[in-house]
């Protein structure tokens, strides 16, 4: 079993045509074509059924009351920088917690909502999440992006005041808390961390 | 008027809240968690509902260890777990004069307590706030306190002395972000309590006079 | 966004609408199934709307939203791992083009077949830019990633797609 030339790649990759090809390697490169040709671009047509069961699902969450109901009167917070304790290392991982606010007087029943960025340093990972109890402690719900700065990954959250437990799943699978937050027991051999809002 | 409107549905919400959880439970678990957790959560759950304890924390717990694909034994030691939690903060909260508790500061007391105090430091933070939602935020954040290494009773001391000198809910609330400041510059969680503690108490900072009427309505 | 995040819950539907046939390609090539993808597809709306409340980017809806997709069909491929079946192959590759040759139409489920036989990640990125026509910089940038990994990864996946397919021959 032989691998395809370096250069009949680069043609799958689409940077040099077939007539770029020595005479030699022209066989391979219309197998590779061929290859090419057999995938399947057709565009895949979902059935409308899936709106409807999207839709059903969606106003259920809206009938039931919940937190995220009041951010029909989003509450405005105040303004903090905590102060940020970057570890030194790989995997070093940083909670910075923005607090923005215009003063407004509290509806008795409203929950306060503070935004929050979760930040974390992992430059080794290729996927990072937060899971949490304000998301059903879903490691496929909350992702963070890249920000930029290399091996640095982050999320921006509106979340009622309160406790809250969270970890970093890092590349699917790997729950980490968070070293620069306070943690407690998860009663499962682990640590979650805490933010209280 | 207004008011009274806002009292009622207090009492609706949570009344109803409860109910609903339970017949939530299922729902909210299928699919997460084995077959027999769900059983065991709902069976927890109605008993739990019942002796007027927040349920909210189990279905989490549940929800928890599914997410970390945790057996179901485990599980279930876990939920139970939170349960003895519930009711030992429960019981401390009553000791404390707060009766009937509300579920939201249970579900604190019980946070408390995970994190490492124990029921007279509850009982003790409650007395000290003297009403539910006092209670809730103090508890709140003692435990967050005592997750962060501060040894127990200079957690009760420094939210004590705070609530004593008059602080508001946003400056308990900013009291971790504080220590986790002076740790940083180099004091044990316990100096930094304490330090925390004596700054609270210190004259020169008068507590905010109490309000008459209700606050002023900003522009619009 | 502005007026899904307002309370319009029905608004949702529009972007369920606009979103959906763009997503379900991808997620069919990654699952070989066009029943597991809708599956995924409908899992990753429920999950972005309950997620919407906290997002505090809307316009990053489209990215963000693939990530949720994404993490679902990864965490569906881990879960099937060791049970791909290859007739799921055959379901999706079953729409026979009514003009087809059959050994066109053969060509095709062969490579979908093959496209099963490789890592996620590999057959990921062969699909992000052979079937959904990205570029490299594009990808890159979606997966959070360099392009210089993605080529290594899309290389193997040549190597092995053309393996598996003289071993079906």
């Amino acid at each position: 079993m032989t691998d395809f030339h370096p250069l009949v790649k680069r043609l799958l990759d689409g940077e040099v045509t077939l007539a770029d090809l020595p005479p030699a390697l022209r066989a391979e490169g219309e197998e590779a074509l061929r290859l090419l040709a057999a995938v399947d671009r057709e565009r895949v047509v979902v059935s409308p059924a899936l709106d409807e069961r999207v839709m059903t699902a969606v106003r259920s969450r809206a009938a039931a009351p919940s937190a995220w109901r009041w951010l029909n009167r989003p509450r405005e917070i105040r303004v903090r920088l905590r102060p940020w304790m970057l570890a030194p290392a790989l995997a070093a991982a940083a909670a910075l917690v923005l607090l923005v606010a215009r003063p407004t007087p509290p509806l008795p029943l409203a929950p306060r909502m503070v935004t929050v960025r979760f930040v974390l340093v992992a430059p080794e990972a290729h996927q990072v999440a937060v899971a949490g109890t304000f998301n059903q402690w879903d490691a496929g719900a909350t992702p963070l992006l890249r920000a930029g700065a290399p091996g640095v990954w982050t999320a921006t959250l509106t979340l009622p005041a309160g406790n809250h437990q969270y970890a970093f799943v890092v590349d699917g699978a790997r729950w980490v808390p968070d070293p620069a937050a306070p943690t407690v027991n998860d009663g499962f051999g682990r640590r979650n961390s805490v933010l209280t809002l | 008027m207004t008011i009274r409107v806002s009292i009622l549905l207090v009492v609706v919400a949570t009344v109803a809240a409860p109910l609903r959880a339970q017949q939530d439970v299922a729902a909210r678990l299928a699919g997460r968690v084995p077959q027999e957790v769900i059983a065991l959560v709902r069976q927890l759950s109605a008993d739990a509902a019942a002796r007027g304890l927040p349920v909210e924390p189990l279905i989490q717990k549940a929800i928890e260890g599914g997410a970390k694909a945790v057996p179901a034994d485990r599980i279930a030691a876990a939920v139970r777990g939170v349960v003895v939690q519930l009711d030992g903060a429960a019981a401390a909260l009553a000791d404390a004069g707060l009766t009937p508790p509300d579920t939201e500061t249970i579900a604190a007391g019980a946070f408390a307590l995970n994190a490492g105090l124990d029921g007279r430091d509850v009982a003790s933070l409650a007395r000290v706030a003297g009403r539910a939602n006092r209670a809730t935020i103090a508890l709140r954040v003692a435990g967050t306190l005592s997750a962060l290494g501060v040894p127990a009773a200079e957690t009760v001391t420094l939210v004590s002395e705070m609530m004593r000198a008059g602080r508001g809910p946003a400056e308990l609330t900013a009291l971790p972000a504080r220590l986790q400041a002076e740790v940083a510059r180099g004091a044990t969680p316990a100096q930094a309590a304490t330090g925390l503690a004596r700054a609270a108490a210190a004259p020169g900072r008068s507590p905010q006079p109490p309000r008459r009427g209700p606050p002023p309505r900003p522009p619009n | 966004m502005q007026a899904v995040l307002a309370g319009d819950t029905e608004r949702y539907a529009e972007l369920v609408g606009r979103y959906r046939d763009r997503y379900a390609r991808y997620a069919a090539r990654m699952l070989g199934s066009a029943d597991a993808a809708e599956d995924a597809v409908q899992d990753a709306f429920i999950r972005a709307y309950d997620q919407l409340a906290q997002c505090r980017e809307p316009d990053n809806f489209v990215g963000w939203f693939f990530l949720i997709l994404r993490n679902r069909c990864l965490a569906e491929q881990r879960r099937a791992r060791g049970a791909v079946s290859l007739d799921a192959a055959g379901a999706v590759a079953a729409k026979e083009r009514p003009d087809g040759a059959v050994e066109a139409n053969e060509q095709r489920h062969a490579l979908q077949r093959a496209l099963l036989g490789l890592t996620p990640e590999q057959r990921e990125v062969f699909v992000l830019k052979h079937v959904e026509g990205m570029s490299y910089d594009d990808i890159a940038e979606r997966l959070g990633t360099s392009v210089p990994s993605l080529k290594m990864r899309m290389h193997r996946a040549y190597d092995r797609l053309r393996a598996h397919l003289r071993d079906q021959a």
